[in-house]
């Protein structure tokens, strides 16, 4: 198990307590907690590529940085409107 | 070890350990906008730290240009879903402020 993959463990476990605030808090500090999962998602992403050497996951980690900026965006202008 | 499998360990432990007080911050602050604050500090410094961990191993090759390219995404879009998100949080605990 090489740096990289450590790495990721460290921030896919960090995760755990993110979902599990944006479940019980309020909607808009949910967002908040969703918002960084996303970042926290896409570096997990880019160092189980670099651990794995499968280089597709760099790929999803683009993906996954405009899909999270989008969700959030959409969410945000949501919660804005009709909360 | 040579000296640059230790620099792309220090990079990487500096990183995780900034997305980790990130994560903290956001568990702990109490009001939204401290929570934001800590939300958009997760995409500067410590995804450019493992970034710069990545390029050390993986050099500019396709995969490190992805990296690049997923690590200037959430910088350089990030702003603008905090703002959104910060008029919304506006919006709900002040129903009759001018935004």
């Amino acid at each position: 198990m090489n740096a990289f993959l450590v790495a990721a463990t460290v921030l896919i476990a960090a995760l755990a307590p993110l979902l599990v605030a944006a479940s019980v808090r309020r909607p808009i500090d949910g967002l908040v907690a969703l918002e960084t999962a996303g970042a926290v998602t896409v570096l997990a992403l880019v160092c189980l590529s670099v651990g794995l050497g499968q280089s597709i996951l760099f790929t999803v980690a683009v993906i996954a940085a405009v899909a999270s900026w989008i969700g959030g965006l959409v969410l945000a202008r949501f919660f804005g409107r009709w909360t | 070890m040579n000296g640059w499998d230790l620099g792309v360990d220090v990079l990487l432990a500096l990183g995780v350990a900034g997305e980790l007080l990130c994560v903290a911050g956001v568990l702990v602050m109490r009001t939204t906008y401290d929570r934001l604050h800590y939300a958009a500090a997760a995409t500067s410094v410590p995804g450019f730290l493992v970034l710069a961990a990545v390029l050390v191993r993986a050099h500019f090759s396709a995969g490190g240009l992805d990296a690049i390219a997923a690590v200037a995404l959430l910088f350089l879009l990030n702003p603008a879903l905090v703002i959104a998100t910060a008029r919304a949080a506006r919006r709900i605990e002040e129903p009759e402020a001018e935004l």
